[in-house]
C-alpha cells in the first residue's frame, strides 16, 4: 500500500469512528401530544392525587396515590401518553392512618409493577407448565365445571370486607358456590374466640389507646403487625403528647414493640394467665373495678397470689403490684393481649381472661369498641381449613376458587392441603403474583391490582374506603368483582353486561344516599358509616364453662423458639415485593437472608457469636441458620421470623385453630461454620459498629457539655438570606418502624442493589434506622434515624476535588451529580456515613421503570448520592409561594420521610423562622445534635428520649 | 526516516483540520438542523401572520415544567373549518379521524441527555423571559429549529445578567 492510500484510509476510518461514536439520535425522540387536553386540575409535569386504599394487609389504610404523566411509551404499536402512579402516601385525615403509611404500604406499589405478574389467564398443561388462554375460554371451562357437577363448590378468599363481601353473597346465591370462611395466616383465632366465649362477639374490636393513661400489653406487637400498626403508632404518639402516659409491655421474647414501651417485662412463655388471674383477683378483692365480675366466673378463675404469679411468670412481686396499682390508679386504663401471648397452649385462656379483665375494668363498649370492629368476623381459622381439606379429600368438592390467598404456602399443613386440592374437579386461583397455591391450580385468573380497579374496603365496620383506578390495567387482568359478576351472568345464562364499577356505584348510592355523597366519597377517599352500637352483655355461663374446661398448662420450661410475624414481611406475603428485603430489619439491621436471634446468655453457652451458624431440628426437619445475638432476650429464648421458616414447622391448636408461634424444646447446636449475612450496622466484636451516638446517657451528657467550645473554621461563614432548612427528629416518638426508609427509596429513585452488594457494605439507602442498646436494654434502647445532617461546616464539601458537592444558600449540602467523578473523598470524610456511592449504574426491571419519580433524576454509576431533604418538594413549594408572591409557609414543605412517619417524629422547616415549629423544637431542652463536639453544626436536631425515673420495678 | 517526518506532519495537520471541519459540520447538522416533522407546520402563519400568542398552543408553559405541544383537539378546533383544503391540514384531520396523536419530533434535545438538568419553563415565564430568548425567532420559521446552543454557558450568561441564581443546584439536580 502506498503511503498516500494508507493516510486516506486512516483519515476516513478515524472520521468515521468520530462520527459514529458521537451518534446522537436527533430526530428519534418524540413529543406526543394529547388528543384532547386533560380535564381541569391535571397539568402535565405536575402530580395529581387520587384517594384509594392500601390492600397490602388487612388494616386497609387510606392512601393518596401520587399520579404523574410519564413520557410516552409504545403500546399496541401506537405511542401513547400514560398516567403512572409513582408513590402511595397516607390519606390526610383518614381515621385509621391520618397521612401515615408503614414500610409495607410504601413498598406495595411495587406489586403493581412487579415483573412476575400474571399477564393473562393461564391454564395448566401437565406438571408445572402453564399456557395462556383467553378470558372467554377460562370462563367457559369454569362454568362448564360448575354446571356439570352436583358436588358442592367452594370460594375461598383472603380477608374481605365492604362491597366485595356483599357480592360474595350474591355470587353464592346465583351460582350455588359456597363462600368459605376467609383464610388469613394471622387470623387472631384465639383472640376472637376469647371475645366470642365471654361477650358473644366474633370480631376484633378497635382499641382506643389514645385516650388511655396506662396501657398494659401482653405480647401484642401493636407497633409492628398487630391488626392496624400504623393506627396504633399514631395513637401511642398522641397518648404520649397528652403527658401522663405509661405503657407496660409483657412478652416472652424481645420485640420492637416491647423496646418502645416505657417498661418491658420478660415473662415466661405461656404464663400470662397467672398474671391476668392475679390482676383480676387483686383488683376485685380491693374493690378497684368498675364492673364486678359475677361470682360464678370469679370462682372459675384460678386464685393466684402475688407470690405464685411471680414464681410462674418470672416477674417480681413488686412488678406485679406495680402493674396492679398502675391499672387501678389509671383514669383510662387499657389492656391488650395478642401476638405471641395468644399463640401458645394457654392462648385461649389468656384471651378470655384478658376479655374479662377488660370487662371488669369497664373498657368493653367504652374504649374497646366492637361497633368499629376490624372486620375479622368473616375470617375463619386453621380448623375451618382442616374441615375444608377433609371435604376435599372425601371428593365432596367440585370447583374450588382461591382468591388473594395462599393456603398451600401458608397453612401449617399446606402440603396436605395442596394434595387435597388435587381431588377437586377444578382449582381456580385468582391471584396477581405466582405463589405455591397458583402452582397447583388448574386455571389461574390474573387479578388487577387495587390501583387498576374499582372497589371498596372497610378497615373498620364504620368506615368505608374507596378503591379507585389510577391507570388502565397494565395487562389483560380483571378485578375480582368483575370476575364474579361475569360468572354470575354466565351461570344465569345471560351475557355479562354489568361491570363491577356500575354495580359498585349503584350500591354506593344506596349506601350513602345521593350522587353528591358518592362524589364526595370518591374525592375524600372514605365515608363514615353509621355505627351500629349494640349493648354487649357478659355471657357469664359461657365464660364460666370455658374457664372450667380450660386446663391451665404450666409455663413452658426449657428452650423456646418463637416464629414471629415480621415488620417487613407481615405473614410472608410482602416478601414478594422487591423492596422489603432491601430494607434492614430495625432490631438487627439485617437485610437479606435468614437468621435466628438468640439471647446473649444462650449464645455464650453455645459459644457462638453473630454470623456463626447453628443447627436445630423441628419435626424432623433440619435447619441451619446464622445467629444474631439479640439484646433483651432472656434465658433460652430464640426468635425467627415467620417468613424465614416453612409454615409446616408450626403447629395448629386443634381446639381453637390458632397457629402456635411457640416451638418448645428446640436444641441449638453450633456447626462451626460462619455464614455471611448482611448486618448493616456491622458487628460489635469486629469493632465495625458504626457508632454515631454515645452508648449511654452519661456519655451523651459529656458530649453536650462541649456545647460552647470555640470552633474555628478556615472557611467563611455561610450566608442564608431567606431559608435555612432544618429537621428535628424526636427519638422519644420514633418507634423504628422504618416507614421513612421505604418512603425515601420510592420518592428518590434510590436503587435496590441486592444481597451481594449489601454483603460488601454497599447499601444505598439515604436514611437508615440504627438500634442502640444500653447496658440494660429493657430500660435503654433507642432507635436513631440517621440521614444527611446538612452540616453548616460540612466536612464533605471541603474535600471534594471537583467541587461537586457544595453548600447552597438555604443551608443544604447539595450534589451536582453530573460533576461527581467518584473519588469518594466526601464519603471518607463524612462523620455520619450517610453518603452513598453508586458502584454500578442503577437498574430496575423494565416494568418498574414506570414507577420512577420524574422529579428526581436517576443518578449514574460511579456517582456519590445523598439526601437533600427532598429538594424537589422544597422547589415545588417555592413555586407555589412565588406564584402567590410570598415566602414558603411553615409546614408547607414535608419531605417524604416526615410525610409517612406514623409516629409524627420528624418535623421539617425553616430554622430562620422563629415561629416555625422546627425552630421551637430545636431550641427545646431535649434537643441535641449528633457528634456536636466536632463542630460541624448539623442542621438536623434530635430530641432526647424522655427519661422516666419511676420505672424501677 | 527524518525526511519523512516533515511531510507526515504537514499531512497530519491537514487531516486534523479536515476532521475538525467534519465534526463541526456534523454538529451543526445534528443539533441545529430542522428535523423532519410529520406535518410541515408553519409557525410563521400562526405566530406572525395570525399573531397568536405562543401560549395559545403551548399552553402549559406558564403552569408546568413542560411547555408541551398542543393537544390535537386544539388544532382541530380551528382547522375543522379553516384551510381544510391544504394537504398539511388534511394530514392533521387524518390523525384526528384515526384518534391518533401526532408523533412530533423533539427539536430541543440537547441537554436532557447528559447533565441532569431539570429545565423548567414555568419560572422563566414567571420571570418574564421572552420565549425568543431561548427558542429564537420561531415566528419566522415553518417547523421549529434549534437556534441556540443551549449549553451551560448560554444559560449561565443569561442567569448572571439577570441576577438569577447561579448555584449549581438551581439547574443540576
Amino acid at each position: 500500500m502506498k503511503r498516500r492510500d494508507f493516510l486516506k484510509v486512516l483519515g476516513m476510518a478515524s472520521s468515521a469512528t468520530l462520527l459514529s461514536s458521537c451518534g446522537v439520535e436527533k430526530g428519534t425522540e418524540k413529543l406526543i401530544p394529547y388528543l384532547i387536553p386533560p380535564e381541569d386540575g391535571i397539568v402535565p409535569g405536575l402530580a395529581h392525587y387520587i384517594s384509594s386504599t392500601c390492600t397490602e394487609c388487612p388494616a386497609n389504610c387510606g392512601v393518596s396515590v401520587k399520579v404523574m404523566e410519564k413520557l410516552p411509551k409504545e403500546k399496541n404499536g401506537k405511542l401513547q401518553r400514560q398516567n403512572s402512579p409513582i408513590k402511595l402516601e397516607g390519606l390526610e385525615g383518614h381515621p385509621v392512618n391520618d397521612g401515615a403509611l408503614c414500610l409495607r404500604g410504601q413498598s406495595s406499589i411495587m406489586r403493581l409493577y412487579h415483573p412476575d405478574r400474571f399477564r393473562q389467564p393461564m391454564k395448566k398443561m401437565g406438571e408445572g407448565a402453564f399456557a395462556p388462554i383467553s378470558w372467554d375460554t377460562a370462563f367457559a371451562e369454569i362454568t362448564k365445571a360448575l354446571k356439570n357437577s352436583n358436588k358442592k363448590h367452594v370460594y375461598l378468599s383472603g380477608q374481605t370486607t365492604g362491597s366485595l363481601k356483599v357480592l360474595f353473597n350474591e355470587f353464592s346465591k346465583a351460582t350455588g358456590v359456597e363462600v368459605a370462611p376467609h383464610y388469613e395466616k394471622i387470623a387472631h383465632a384465639n383472640l376472637r374466640k376469647g371475645y366470642r366465649e365471654t361477650i358473644g362477639v366474633d370480631d376484633i374490636p378497635q382499641y382506643d389507646v389514645e385516650a388511655a393513661d396506662v396501657l398494659v400489653t401482653f405480647g401484642a406487637d401493636i407497633l409492628e403487625t398487630f391488626i392496624s400498626p400504623v393506627n396504633f403508632i399514631k395513637q401511642i404518639t398522641h397518648a404520649k403528647e397528652k403527658g401522663h402516659f405509661r405503657w407496660y409491655h409483657l412478652e416472652p421474647h424481645a420485640s420492637l414493640t416491647g423496646f418502645k414501651a416505657n417498661k418491658r417485662f420478660t415473662i415466661k412463655t405461656g404464663s400470662e394467665p397467672y398474671v391476668l388471674s392475679f390482676l383480676i383477683h387483686h383488683l376485685t378483692a380491693n374493690n378497684l373495678v368498675r364492673n364486678r365480675l359475677p361470682q360464678n366466673i370469679l370462682d372459675q378463675i384460678p386464685d393466684v397470689s402475688a407470690n405464685q404469679a411471680a414464681e410462674k411468670s418470672g416477674l417480681s412481686v413488686k412488678a406485679l403490684n406495680k402493674l396492679a396499682t398502675a391499672l387501678s390508679g389509671a383514669k383510662h386504663p387499657m389492656v391488650i393481649s395478642g401476638g405471641v401471648s395468644l399463640g401458645n397452649a394457654n392462648g385461649l385462656l389468656t384471651a378470655s381472661l384478658t376479655a374479662l379483665l377488660q370487662w371488669t375494668l369497664g373498657l368493653i363498649g367504652e374504649s374497646i369498641r366492637f361497633d368499629a370492629g376490624e372486620g375479622f368476623d368473616g375470617v375463619g381459622s386453621e380448623n375451618d381449613m382442616a374441615e375444608l381439606r377433609n371435604q376435599l379429600n372425601n371428593g365432596a368438592v367440585g370447583v374450588v376458587f382461591l382468591a388473594r390467598t395462599n393456603p398451600v404456602g401458608q397453612l401449617t399443613d399446606g402440603e396436605l392441603f395442596g394434595k387435597a386440592l388435587g381431588k377437586a374437579d377444578l382449582v381456580v386461583a385468582i391471584s396477581d403474583l405466582p405463589n405455591e397455591t397458583t402452582a397447583v391450580a388448574d386455571i389461574v385468573l390474573p387479578l388487577s391490582h387495587a390501583l387498576e380497579s374499582w372497589g371498596d374496603a372497610q378497615p373498620r365496620k364504620n368506615i368505608l374506603n374507596v378503591i379507585q383506578p389510577t391507570l388502565e390495567p397494565l395487562y389483560d387482568t380483571r378485578s375480582e368483582g368483575d370476575i364474579l359478576l361475569t360468572l354470575i351472568a354466565l351461570m344465569r345464562g345471560q351475557q355479562p353486561n354489568l361491570t363491577y364499577q356500575e354495580w359498585l356505584f349503584a350500591r354506593w348510592k344506596e349506601l350513602l344516599g345521593s350522587d353528591a355523597a358518592v362524589d364526595e366519597f370518591l374525592k375524600k377517599g372514605y365515608a363514615q358509616l353509621p355505627a351500629q352500637r349494640e349493648t354487649l352483655r357478659l355471657n357469664a355461663a359461657a365464660a364460666a364453662s370455658l374457664l372450667k374446661k380450660a386446663s391451665l398448662n404450666a409455663p413452658a420450661g426449657g428452650s423456646v423458639l418463637f416464629a414471629v410475624p415480621s415488620l417487613r414481611m407481615y405473614d410472608g406475603r410482602s416478601k414478594q415485593l422487591p423492596l422489603t428485603p432491601e430494607l434492614p430489619d430495625p432490631l438487627t439491621t439485617i437485610t437479606y437472608g435468614s437468621w435466628i436471634s438468640v439471647s446473649d446468655e444462650w449464645a455464650q453457652e453455645l459459644g457462638v457469636k453473630d454470623k456463626d451458624e447453628v443447627s436445630f431440628s423441628i419435626n424432623n426437619q433440619q435447619f441451619k441458620f446464622p445467629v444474631k445475638v439479640q439484646p433483651g432476650l432472656n434465658g433460652h429464648v430464640a426468635t425467627v421470623h415467620m417468613d424465614q421458616i416453612p409454615a409446616n414447622v408450626l403447629s395448629r391448636d386443634a381446639a381453637t385453630g390458632e397457629v402456635l408461634a411457640v416451638i418448645n424444646n428446640v436444641k441449638l447446636e453450633k456447626t462451626g461454620a460462619q455464614v455471611k449475612i448482611p448486618i448493616l450496622a456491622g458487628s460489635m466484636e469486629e469493632g465495625e459498629k458504626r457508632e454515631i451516638f454515645p452508648e449511654t446517657y452519661e456519655d451523651l451528657e459529656k458530649e453536650l457539655s462541649h456545647h460552647n467550645e470555640v470552633k474555628a473554621t478556615l472557611y467563611p461563614e455561610h450566608h442564608h438570606p431567606e431559608y435555612r432548612w432544618g429537621m428535628v427528629i424526636d427519638l422519644e416518638k420514633c418507634v423504628g418502624c422504618s416507614a421513612c426508609v421505604a418512603a425515601c427509596y420510592i420518592e428518590n429513585n434510590v436503587p435496590m442493589v441486592g444481597e451481594e452488594e449489601h454483603l460488601k457494605g454497599r447499601e444505598m439507602s439515604w436514611i437508615r434506622i440504627e438500634p442502640f442498646y444500653g447496658e440494660d436494654p429493657d430500660k435503654e434502647m433507642h432507635f436513631t434515624v440517621m440521614l444527611c445532617q446538612q452540616c453548616e461546616n460540612a466536612p464533605c464539601e471541603s474535600v471534594c476535588p471537583v467541587f461537586a458537592t457544595m453548600h447552597n444558600d438555604e443551608g443544604l449540602n447539595v450534589m451536582a451529580y453530573n460533576r461527581c467523578v467518584g473519588t469518594r473523598y466526601c464519603h471518607n470524610n463524612c462523620p455520619y456515613k450517610v453518603r452513598r456511592f453508586n458502584w454500578f449504574p442503577p437498574e430496575w426491571p423494565e416494568t418498574m421503570e414506570r414507577m420512577l419519580n420524574p422529579d428526581v433524576y436517576v443518578r449514574n454509576g460511579g456517582v456519590m448520592e445523598k439526601c437533600t431533604f427532598c429538594y424537589h418538594r422544597i422547589r415545588a413549594a417555592r413555586d407555589v409561594a412565588k406564584d402567590e408572591k410570598r415566602k414558603i409557609r411553615d409546614g408547607e414543605v414535608v419531605p417524604a420521610c416526615a410525610q409517612t412517619c406514623p409516629a409524627e417524629a420528624i418535623t421539617f422547616g425553616n430554622l430562620l423562622d422563629e415561629q416555625a415549629r422546627v425552630t421551637q423544637l430545636a431550641h427545646s431542652d431535649r434537643s441535641f445534635r449528633a457528634l456536636e463536639s466536632m463542630g460541624v453544626e448539623p442542621g438536623v436536631y434530635y430530641l432526647r428520649k424522655e427519661e422516666i425515673k419511676d420505672e424501677e420495678a | 526516516m527524518k525526511d519523512k517526518l516533515i511531510p507526515l506532519a504537514i499531512v497530519g495537520h491537514f487531516v486534523s483540520f479536515v476532521a475538525i471541519v467534519l465534526v463541526l459540520a456534523w454538529y451543526w447538522q445534528n443539533y441545529l438542523a430542522t428535523p423532519k416533522q410529520p406535518i410541515e407546520f408553519p409557525h410563521y402563519i400562526h405566530a406572525s401572520n395570525l399573531n397568536l400568542d405562543c401560549q395559545y398552543c403551548h399552553q402549559y408553559a406558564s403552569k408546568s415544567r413542560y411547555a408541551t405541544v398542543p393537544a390535537v383537539k386544539v388544532c382541530v378546533d380551528c382547522h375543522e373549518t379553516t384551510a381544510t383544503d391544504r394537504p398539511e391540514v388534511q394530514k392533521l384531520l387524518e390523525y384526528w379521524k384515526n384518534k391518533e396523536p401526532i408523533p412530533w419530533v423533539k427539536v430541543h434535545t440537547r441537554f436532557r441527555e447528559h447533565a441532569n438538568v431539570g429545565f423548567r419553563h414555568k419560572p422563566h415565564i414567571r420571570a418574564g423571559v421572552d420565549c425568543t430568548v431561548c427558542h429564537g425567532q420561531v415566528e419566522m420559521m415553518t417547523t421549529a429549529r434549534q437556534t441556540r446552543t443551549m449549553d451551560m454557558g448560554f444559560c449561565v450568561q443569561c442567569h448572571r445578567a439577570n441576577q438569577a441564581p447561579t448555584d449549581c443546584w438551581t439547574c443540576h439536580q
